[in-house]
């Protein structure tokens, strides 16, 4: 049930007393204070007590329910668990710098240990493993050339090289081992 | 001032008072809240819609021009979506069955007892649950500007500015609110008077009321 509005300025007691209006202007206020000139609700409300008791009684349960308010919702509050803000992350241009050189940090760092592994797998330093290459290069060229020149002296010879013990039959070896060869098989007809 | 940090959006440099969120929170979450929960009077909507508020507040902070106070500006963001929580057919319907709903006898239990009698203090947690009762028993407008008035401590203008009104029309719905709740205040006082305090006078409800204090 809502209840009616009262803005009559004339009650029971048959005197003028404020009106609605003027009632709800003065509690607005907050405060009691009158100003260098009161005003004529401010000067009725000093001189009628009626009026000055109801303002005060209304003004003091409006207090309260302000404090009971606040104490029930900030007991309320206290029951809810802290919320949890994600980190703030803020860009500055004027960190701008910063970072490049933070960036280039890193890059940096990245490329120190894959040279140094690049270094160690080698084993020796560039110039004198060109060197060695060289070296090496020379010396193959030459063994190859060698080997080449055998080849050949083989391959021109009339009789190769393992059978050139049984080319000449008039050398002492052969002689020595036809004459071992007859005296075995004499001693087997004896 | 809250501390702030700066914060660049392309060549051109921002800086909000709301860039720093956390500070923001701590400083303004209780006012949100309690404003949202003597509107809402369910503490679940009223807790997620705080949070609401703020993320609200972070995303748009750019928009803030500083023209009014950052609890203006929240304030105004948690009344929008107050309303647009209290429009949907849903919140009508839960509004009947919510388990988190405020209970208004628990809102009374928190006057504070001061230098007063039992009895007084029994009569100062009537008079909370009678005026959080009225309140609730006020149109929309009437219930957000009252609320604004005197449980946020707003001034006219701040309202006016929060709301959307007219500083006129902001008036009209306050002094209109003021009305009903003072008529409660006194038919009740009349009744209390009638059965509980014999010195008060029942004819104008309040004359003697402030000698029997």
């Amino acid at each position: 049930m809502t209840p009616q509005l009262v803005p009559q300025a004339r009650r029971a007691d048959g005197e003028a007393h404020l009106t609605g209006e003027q009632f709800g202007e003065l509690l607005a206020r907050f405060t009691e204070d009158v100003g260098p000139e009161p005003t004529l609700a401010e000067s009725h409300l000093q001189a009628c007590e009626a009026c000055s008791a109801e303002l005060a009684s209304l003004r003091e349960a409006i207090a309260l329910f302000r404090e009971a308010s606040d104490a029930y919702a900030e007991r309320e509050l206290r029951g809810i668990p802290r919320w949890r803000l994600p980190n703030r992350r803020v860009f500055s241009h004027r960190l701008v710098p910063a970072y490049w050189l933070a960036a280039a940090a890193m890059f940096v760092t990245a490329l120190l240990p894959l040279q140094v592994l690049r270094r160690h797998a080698q084993g020796t330093p560039p110039a004198v493993a060109a060197t060695a290459t060289v070296g090496n290069a020379t010396s193959s060229a030459q063994s190859d050339e060698a080997l080449l020149e055998d080849v050949n002296r083989e391959l021109s010879a009339t009789v190769p090289t393992s059978m050139q013990e049984l080319d000449d039959p008039s050398s002492d070896a052969t002689v020595a081992d036809s004459e071992s060869s007859t005296a075995t098989s004499n001693q087997r007809k004896d | 001032m809250f501390p702030t940090t700066s914060l660049s959006l392309g060549s051109e440099e921002l800086e909000t008072p709301l860039d720093d969120l956390e500070s923001v929170v701590a400083l303004y979450q209780p006012r949100v809240f309690r404003f949202l929960l003597a509107t809402l009077r369910d503490r679940d909507a009223a807790e997620t819609l705080t949070q609401e508020t703020f993320l609200r507040a972070w995303s748009a902070r750019a928009s803030f021009r500083e023209d009014c106070s950052v609890a203006t500006w929240l304030i105004r963001i948690a009344l929008n979506l107050a309303r647009d929580h209290t429009r949907t057919g849903r919140f009508r319907f839960w509004k009947r069955v919510i388990a988190s709903a405020v209970d208004v006898a628990e809102v009374a239990a928190f006057v504070p007892t001061r230098d007063r009698s039992a009895e007084e203090h029994l009569i100062a947690q009537q008079q909370v649950t009678e005026i959080w009762q009225t309140v609730n028993g006020l149109s929309n407008r009437q219930r957000t500007i009252f609320l604004l008035r005197f449980l946020e401590e707003m001034e006219i203008p701040e309202i006016a500015s929060v709301t959307g009104l007219p500083l006129g029309t902001v008036k009209s719905h306050l002094y209109r609110a003021l009305a009903i709740i003072r008529t409660q205040h006194n038919r009740s006082g009349q009744s209390t008077a009638l059965h509980n305090l014999p010195a008060r006078n029942a004819t104008t409800g309040c004359a003697t009321w402030k000698e029997t204090r």
